[in-house]
C-alpha cells in the first residue's frame, strides 16, 4: 500500500499538462462525428457547436487566448444560433425523405463510405498542404514564437498588413446583410 | 486599514501555508519521499481551489441576500410588507425557499426531448459561474488575470443564447419555443451596444484587461473629481448604453419579455420545475451581478474611491459597494417601469442604442486625440449630443406616425 502510493506519486505528473490538449480534442473530434451520424438535426447543431466550444477550449490550451475567446464569440454565439435558425424555419425533414435531388447519384451502401471517405481524405490532404507549405508555418512550429499571440499584435498586424481583405470582408458582410434585408422583405410583401 | 485591505489576499496566503504545512508533516510522518515538483504543483492547485471556492461562495451569499432584498424592496415601494414569516424580517426567506426548491418533483414532459431538457441548465449556470472569474474585486485582487479579459466575458455570455434556445427547444411547448426566440432575439440585439460600448472603454483605456482598464481610471482631476470614465461626456452615454444593454442581457424588467407571464406563461422556463428552475433563476442572478461588476470595472472605477479622503476604505470594501448600488438600482427600475412591447423593443435596441453607441466611439477617439482638455471635452460632448436630440426627434416622436395610422376595426 505504501509502496503504491510511493510509486503512484513518484510518476512523472508534472509532465501531465502537455498532454491535456487530447481531452478537448477528443471532444472535439467525438462531437464533430456525432454532429455527422446523429438523426436528429437539432441534435447534429448542438453536438457541432460543442466541437466548436472545444476547438475554443484546444486554442486557449495552446495559449492562443484571443482566437479561443473569438472563436468562441463568433462560432457559439453567432453561427450556431444561426445554424438553429435556419433549421427551425426551414422544413427539413420532409425535404430529406422525398425529393432528394441527389437521389439517383446515390449508390450503395458501402460504395457512398468509400467516396465519402475519399472526399474527406483528399479534403484533409488539401489542407495539411496548405498549413505545411504556407510562410507562416515556420514562425508558427517555434514555440517561442507562437506561444504568445497578445490581442494588441493581432489588432496591429490586421490593421496594418491586412487591411484591404479586411475591408473587403465587411463590404461582403454588408452586402449579404442588405441582400437578406431585401429577401426577407420581398417575401412579406408577396 | 492595511490589514482590512490585504485580509482576502492574507486568508489565501494562510490557507496555503496550511496546506503546505499540513502536506509536509503527513509526508515526513508516513514516510513518503515527494519529488521536487510535487510541491508547487500542489499549491497551484489548491490556490485554483481557493479561489474558485470564494468566487462560489461569495456570488451564493449575494444571491440569497438579493432575492430576499429585491423582494422587501419592491414591497417598500409598493406599500406592503414583503416577505416577513421566515427569519427575523424575512431574513431566512432564501433558506426556505431552497428547501421548497429542492423538495419539489422534478416534472419531465412526455414529449420532452429528455436529454437535452436535461443539460439546459447546466449549459445555463456554467457560464454564469465562469463570468466572474476576470473581475478585478480589488487591488491585486483578479481570480484570473487574462489580457484579454473583456473579450472571455463577451464569449462565455454567448453560450447564455445557446442554453435559453436549448431549454425552449427541448421542452417541446409553443410557449417555450416562443420565449426562448423571443429571448435570443432580444440577446443578440442587445449584445451589439453592449460590446460596443465595452470596446468604447477598451479603446480609451489602450487595453483589453480589466485591471488595466480600471488602472486607466486612477487619480483624480481637480483634486476630488474621480477620473472615471462615467464622468466624461462619451462614458455617460457608453455607461447607460450599457446599463440598458446589462438590463436586457439578465432579462431584467423592463426587458424580461421573454417570460412575460400574462402571454408567455414563462417563456422558455414554462416547462422547468423544482431544482432545474431554481438553478435558471441562479444563473440570471449570477448573470447580473457579474456583468454589473463588469460595469462597474468598465466606467465606474472598478475598485477605486470615489474621493481622496476615502481611500482608506479598503479597495473591496468599494467594489462591492458599487455593485450593491446597481443592483439596488436594478430592482428600482423594475418597480418602476411597465414591459417593453417586442416591436418597441427591437426599434430600441436598432433604431436608437446601435447609432448611439457609434456616436460614443467616435466622441471618445475624439477625446483621445484632442488632448483630454476643454476643447476635446466640448466636442465629445457635441458629438454624442447632436445624434441623441436627432434620434429622439425622428425615431421616437409620433408627429410622422400619427397620420397613417388605421383604425381596422373600429371605423
Amino acid at each position: 500500500m505504501h509502496d503504491l502510493f510511493q510509486r503512484l506519486i513518484s510518476l512523472p505528473w508534472d509532465q501531465a499538462p502537455q498532454w491535456f490538449f487530447l481531452f478537448p480534442a477528443l471532444l472535439m473530434l467525438l462531437a464533430a462525428a456525432a454532429a455527422v451520424m446523429l438523426r436528429n438535426l437539432i441534435h447534429c447543431a448542438l453536438c457541432l457547436t460543442l466541437s466548436f466550444i472545444a476547438l475554443g477550449v484546444l486554442f486557449i490550451a495552446l495559449g492562443a487566448e484571443f482566437v479561443g475567446f473569438v472563436q468562441l464569440l463568433v462560432y457559439v454565439g453567432a453561427v450556431t444560433m444561426l445554424i438553429l435558425f435556419a433549421i427551425l424555419l426551414t422544413p427539413a425533414s420532409e425535404v430529406a425523405a422525398s425529393n432528394n435531388p441527389f437521389r439517383s447519384f446515390q449508390l450503395s451502401k458501402a460504395l457512398n463510405a468509400v467516396a465519402g471517405g475519399a472526399v474527406a481524405m483528399l479534403v484533409l490532404a488539401g489542407l495539411l498542404a496548405a498549413i505545411f507549405f504556407s510562410p507562416h508555418a515556420q514562425a508558427a512550429v517555434n514555440p517561442a514564437k507562437a506561444a504568445t499571440a497578445p490581442a494588441a499584435a493581432i489588432g496591429e498586424n490586421l490593421l496594418n498588413h491586412t487591411l484591404l481583405p479586411l475591408q473587403g470582408t465587411a463590404i461582403l458582410l454588408t452586402a449579404a446583410l442588405i441582400g437578406a434585408a431585401l429577401l426577407a422583405k420581398e417575401d412579406k410583401r408577396s | 486599514m492595511h490589514f482590512l485591505e490585504n485580509l482576502p489576499l492574507a486568508t489565501k496566503k494562510f490557507i496555503l501555508d496550511l496546506v503546505k504545512g499540513a502536506c509536509g508533516w503527513l509526508c515526513t510522518k508516513l514516510g513518503i519521499a515527494l519529488p521536487p515538483w510535487a510541491m508547487p504543483l500542489l499549491l497551484t492547485l489548491v490556490s485554483i481551489l481557493v479561489v474558485i471556492v470564494a468566487i462560489i461562495a461569495v456570488y451564493m451569499v449575494m444571491f440569497a441576500l438579493m432575492s430576499v432584498a429585491e423582494r422587501k424592496i419592491l414591497a417598500r415601494m409598493q406599500n406592503r410588507y414583503g416577505p416577513n414569516r421566515a427569519g427575523w424580517f424575512g431574513i431566512l426567506q432564501p433558506v426556505a425557499d431552497g428547501i421548497k426548491m429542492l423538495t419539489k418533483e422534478d416534472l419531465v414532459p412526455r414529449g420532452a426531448d429528455k436529454i437535452v431538457h436535461f443539460l439546459a441548465p447546466i449549459a445555463m449556470v456554467a457560464p454564469a459561474l465562469m463570468l466572474p472569474a476576470i473581475i478585478p474585486y480589488g487591488t491585486g485582487m483578479v481570480p484570473v488575470e487574462l489580457s484579454a479579459g473583456i473579450l472571455y466575458f463577451f464569449a462565455l455570455g454567448a453560450g447564455t443564447e445557446l442554453a435559453v434556445f436549448m431549454a425552449g427547444w427541448s421542452s417541446n411547448n409553443k410557449y417555450s419555443v416562443m420565449g426562448a426566440m423571443r429571448a435570443i432575439a432580444q440577446m443578440i440585439s442587445y449584445e451589439l451596444p453592449l460590446v460596443m460600448s465595452a470596446v468604447i472603454a477598451a479603446l480609451v483605456a489602450g487595453t483589453l484587461s480589466p485591471t488595466g482598464i480600471v488602472e486607466a481610471q486612477g487619480g483624480y482631476s481637480l483634486g476630488f473629481i474621480p477620473n472615471w470614465f462615467v464622468f466624461t461626456p462619451w462614458g455617460f452615454v457608453a455607461c447607460l448604453l450599457f446599463y440598458i444593454g446589462a438590463l436586457a442581457e439578465s432579462n431584467r424588467c423592463p426587458f424580461d419579455l421573454p417570460e412575460g407571464e400574462s402571454e408567455l406563461v414563462a417563456g422558455h422556463l414554462t416547462e422547468y420545475s423544482g431544482f432545474k428552475y431554481a438553478i435558471f433563476f441562479m444563473a440570471e442572478y449570477v448573470g447580473m451581478f457579474a456583468i454589473n461588476g463588469l460595469l462597474v470595472t468598465l466606467f465606474l472605477g472598478g475598485y477605486k474611491a470615489p474621493c481622496p479622503f476615502l481611500e482608506w476604505i479598503p479597495s473591496w470594501c468599494w467594489f462591492f459597494a458599487k455593485l450593491a448600488l446597481l443592483a439596488f438600482s436594478m430592482v428600482w427600475v423594475r418597480a418602476t417601469l411597465p414591459r417593453f412591447r417586442i416591436d418597441q423593443m427591437m426599434q430600441f435596441a436598432w433604431k436608437f442604442m446601435l447609432p448611439m453607441s457609434f456616436a460614443a466611439l467616435i466622441a471618445a477617439a475624439v477625446w483621445y486625440y484632442a488632448g483630454r482638455g476643454p476643447l476635446a471635452w466640448g466636442l465629445s460632448a457635441l458629438i454624442v449630443g447632436i445624434p441623441y436630440l436627432a434620434l429622439g426627434h425622428f425615431c421616437f416622436t409620433r408627429h410622422h406616425t400619427a397620420d397613417n395610422r388605421r383604425y381596422l376595426y373600429s371605423e
